[in-house]
């Protein structure tokens, strides 16, 4: 082996050592000790996702928490369809048209603006997969909350957290391939001696279509 | 230099040691997740049904080609993301073309003009539907003193209630002008049919055949049916399995799928159709109810004659007449190929003979069903027609000329010159989706809707089974708000003109629901109005369930000719074959990308024209593939690369019709040649129809060579090693083989 060939593997390794520490330090974000991901401090959320921006403000911790609104009133989607959906205007104006006591508030004139335009309000995505991940809401919900009789608080929570507590959705869990697959390893573990041909929600292009 | 190649091993993971625990106290949530970069899919207002990820499925109707197939969109999310065939729709039986699917390009296509277009020194620029409405007032309003063959209306073959609002509109100017031209006319075919069966087209029974003898007819790929012919033809081949034999000079997909196919001299195939009748009516069988003076006729069409001619092996006739009467009921079937050439009519007629005299009609050669809506079936095109307006415009008489579904500065033959005689009509109006080389050279442009964001109601020439008149509707909102409906701007015109029967037609939906409603009789339908119009549109077509007609054939009226020598041209030695591609057809869609990308089904080659020479031909004159050959006929030349096909007569070259755009958008513009450019003026005897396959051409090597870009690798596939072995015809008793499989 010469010395070009050792002086190109250092060269190399220094250009992947450098891009690697550029890796590990340019997404971070600030982790605050103290307990688990998702869990509540005083301080707020040991989050893994930053704050997003809503157009409008939405509290969920009036409507989920202090309301007691199921989930499922709202999200409608998430048990019927592969992909989860944001409510459609018409449902918060459903409730809003007739709400007297908030009708002057801020936000709900942002709404009223948005309705009267009949234009669709431009939320933001909180829980973004990447495209190459298929995860149908569907078939979770269909499993934690009408087959296994779940509340939706711990259906839905399981990954989104306690929405109830927070204002605008916030990104609490890790939702990394790790995390899901954790969950479907339990009942389908794949293993070199195994003899399945498949692997129920452990195979590959379940989720890799 | 030496300092990095000091490095030890243990230096290095030390090192990557450290900035790996580094990098996972850093946080394991380094996913790929994002968050607060999109935007969520948020409605308004939508319907109940409509649900994030669960595609809706539309019924309506395609508009590519002639067939009118019905078809379903799968709307997800407010967009049209595909199309499938309808399964209501008995044309189509659930299945769907290339050119079906590709329309989902057509609605999506980069290139859609978005606003009305005037001429604005030499070139086309936006303006607003104000002014152009204004311009079409001072044009065409109620104070133009057009009339008669003045104004003229130049369309593909439109039918329909779109027909019936352009015809009223010319009416309103004492005017029928309404020229349908067709690149691809079927003019003789229909003609020759008319005078055999006493029908323009009779019902093609494929899958009642126990053998098809094709004279070139591609049915599988061009029509007139083919989506509906495809399905019959997998019929035909279920056991007891039916035979396929295809004879013409240069293989169709249809001559792909035959159990046996012969290479013929182009022009002669009636003549070899004679020589199968003659060997037919030796037997009494067939010679009864065949008028005397045709079987005299028939009787200098012997086979070693009709051999010399046509250049098929003369035992071959006895063959094909033996599995003919064998297998019983046949069907023979002329094709374009055989039609167009100066004897093309009394090719056709001598082919369709040959039914007769199988005793196939009212067996697999019905009538259509009785037409209820005859005003809605499309007038079909004619060259005569075409070649008459064009007359016209150059002699100064045609002071407006509106085109719709058509491009004619494209594909009219080079020597018309169709183009110099368009720019002597002092007003043009061009109704089109997508800028092309006709509407470029008008005064107006019109920017329509897409066919998969209008309404219109359908009725196919060809109906194969029962009446069928299909519904075109929307499959999504418009894409962009300043295109129309062909039908609501006719509905303007007809208002412009001061036509008080549709003062009530707020727009084209609401003209179409009224007609059809008044129809309801007809289909015999028990619903009330509000149900049949949903009904109707649910399923995309009203039906009427009735059978086929019975054909009157006239065996005497068929009148038969010597066989004519045709003297040996030297200067343009060589045949010229157009071919006519299932998803290109005269080039109106060759700015759809999945049909470029498609390749070419006997040849492989996408993206490019190409010429088609039989290997012996080439090596004669020491041409190998990808050799950029100069095409020459007496009206024009073209060049392209060379692709050796042994699936063509060696007297014969061919080209593909539908490349060689110049002004059709990205995906069309640069690729290939027009061989429409080079087509000489030669012209059936008996209709007057231009003859595409009769153009002699000479061949040049020009020198240059480039790389076909085709799907099938190496041309030379076998590379010398006899992978699969081939034997010829002669070697094999054929009628043996077949009888073995055939019970």
């Amino acid at each position: 082996m010469n010395s070009l060939f050792h002086r190109q593997c250092a060269t190399f390794t220094m250009i992947f050592f450098a891009f690697f520490l550029y890796c590990a330090t340019a997404f971070s974000e600030p982790f605050v000790p103290g307990g688990d991901i998702g869990s509540q401090t005083e301080n707020g959320f040991n989050s893994l996702g930053p704050v997003v921006e809503q157009p409008i403000e939405f509290p969920h911790n009036v409507h989920a928490g202090q309301l007691g609104i199921n989930c499922m009133y709202c999200h409608t989607y998430a048990r019927r369809a592969p992909v989860a959906g944001i409510p459609r205007l018409n449902k918060c104006i459903g409730c809003h048209q007739w709400v007297a006591s908030v009708k002057d508030k801020p936000r709900i004139q942002q709404l009223m603006e948005y309705w009267d335009k009949k234009e669709a309000i431009p939320w933001k995505k909180v829980h973004d997969l990447p495209d190459f991940v298929r995860f149908n809401h569907e078939r979770h919900i269909q499993r934690f909350v009408f087959q296994e009789n779940r509340p939706a608080k711990e259906a839905c929570g399981y990954c989104h957290g306690d929405v109830a507590n927070m204002v605008t959705a916030r990104r609490v869990k890790a939702l990394s391939m790790g995390w899901c697959v954790s969950c479907h390893q339990k009942d389908h573990p794949i293993s070199a001696t195994n003899s399945k041909t498949t692997n129920g929600p452990n195979d590959c292009w379940q989720c890799h279509k | 230099m030496s300092s990095y190649s000091n490095i030890s091993r243990r230096d290095f993971l030390r090192v990557l040691g450290l900035s790996g625990a580094a990098a996972t106290l850093a946080g394991c949530g380094k996913t790929s997740i994002e968050s607060g970069q999109e935007t969520v899919q948020s409605f308004v207002q939508p319907e109940d049904f409509v649900v994030p990820g669960i595609g809706v499925y539309y019924a309506s109707t395609c508009t590519q080609c002639v067939s009118r197939c019905g078809v379903m969109g799968r709307v997800r999310e407010g967009r049209l993301l595909k199309l499938e065939g309808n399964p209501q729709s008995v044309i189509s039986r659930g299945k769907i073309c290339a050119l079906g699917q590709a329309t989902v390009q057509a609605q999506y296509n980069p290139d859609r003009i978005t606003s009305p277009l005037m001429r604005q020194g030499g070139a086309l620029v936006p303006i607003s539907w104000e002014k152009a409405n204004q311009i079409l007032n001072d044009q065409l309003g109620s104070a133009s003193r057009l009339s008669g063959k003045q104004i003229a209306f130049l369309t593909g073959e439109v039918g329909g209630h779109q027909s019936v609002l352009l015809n009223n509109f010319l009416e309103t100017f004492h005017s029928n002008h309404h020229v349908v031209y067709d690149p691809l006319s079927t003019a003789v075919g229909r003609s020759a049919s008319q005078v055999v069966y006493g029908v323009d087209q009779p019902l093609l029974e494929i899958d009642k055949a126990r053998m098809i003898l094709s004279f070139g007819n591609d049915f599988l790929g061009v029509g007139p049916s083919s989506v509906h012919m495809a399905g019959q033809y997998a019929r035909f081949r279920k056991a007891p399995r039916g035979v396929l034999v295809q004879i013409e000079p240069r293989m169709t997909i249809t001559g792909a799928n035959a159990d046996h196919w012969y290479a013929i001299k182009p022009g002669t195939e009636g003549v070899f159709a004679l020589g199968v009748a003659h060997a037919l009516v030796q037997h009494s069988a067939y010679s009864n109810g065949v008028p005397a003076e045709v079987i005299s006729a028939l009787k200098a069409y012997d086979k070693e004659t009709v051999s010399a001619i046509t250049g098929v092996r003369a035992e071959t006739i006895p063959h094909l007449a033996g599995m003919l009467w064998e297998r019983s009921p046949s069907l023979v079937l002329s094709g374009y190929g055989a039609e167009s050439h100066a004897n093309g009519q009394q090719n056709a007629a001598s082919i369709l003979l040959l039914n007769l005299i199988l005793g196939n009609q009212n067996k697999t050669l019905t009538g259509q069903a009785k037409q209820p809506f005859p005003q809605l079936l499309p007038s079909q095109g004619s060259y005569k027609a075409f070649a008459n307006l064009n007359n016209e415009m150059s002699a100064g008489n045609i002071k407006a000329l509106l085109l719709f579904d058509t491009n004619p500065v494209f594909t009219s033959p080079g020597f018309m010159p169709f183009a110099k005689n368009l720019s002597a009509v002092p007003f043009k109006v061009a109704f089109a989706t997508q800028l092309n080389e006709t509407s470029n050279e008008c005064d107006l442009v019109l920017p329509l809707l897409s066919p998969l964001e209008d309404f219109g109601t359908h009725v196919a020439s060809y109906q194969p089974q029962g009446i069928e008149l299909g519904i075109q509707q929307p499959l999504m909102t418009q894409l962009y708000p300043q295109t129309r409906s062909f039908g609501d701007i006719m509905l303007d015109l007809l208002k412009l003109r001061g036509v008080s029967e549709y003062k009530n037609f707020p727009n084209y939906y609401a003209y179409i629901q009224t007609a059809l409603i008044k129809s309801k009789p007809v289909f015999k339908s028990g619903l009330n109005d509000q149900e049949f119009w949903e009904d109707a549109l649910s399923k995309g077509s009203l039906r009427l369930d009735v059978g086929p007609s019975t054909l009157s054939p006239k065996p005497n009226a068929v009148s038969i000719a010597k066989p004519k020598e045709e003297a040996a041209d030297l200067i343009l030695p060589f045949h010229f074959v157009p071919s006519v591609r299932a998803d290109w057809r005269d080039g109106t869609h060759t700015n759809l990308p999945w049909l470029q990308e498609s390749p070419d089904t006997l040849t492989t080659v996408a993206w490019d024209s190409w010429v088609e020479i039989h290997p012996s031909t080439a090596e004669q004159m020491q041409i190998v593939e990808g050799d950029v050959l100069e095409i020459k006929s007496s009206a024009g030349s073209i060049k392209a690369m060379a692709y050796l096909f042994p699936g063509i007569h060696p007297d014969t070259i061919s080209m593909p019709l539908g490349q060689g755009h110049t002004a059709y958008g990205r995906y069309a513009d640069g690729i290939g040649v027009n061989p429409f450019k080079i087509i000489a003026p030669v012209y059936d005897e008996k209709t007057g129809e231009l003859a595409m396959h009769a153009t002699r051409v000479s061949i040049r090597k020009t020198g240059e060579r480039g790389r076909l870009t085709k799907d099938e690798g190496a041309t030379n596939l076998q590379q010398g090693r006899k992978l699969v072995a081939m034997v010829s015809p002669d070697q094999v008793n054929l009628s043996k083989e077949i009888s073995h499989v055939v019970k």
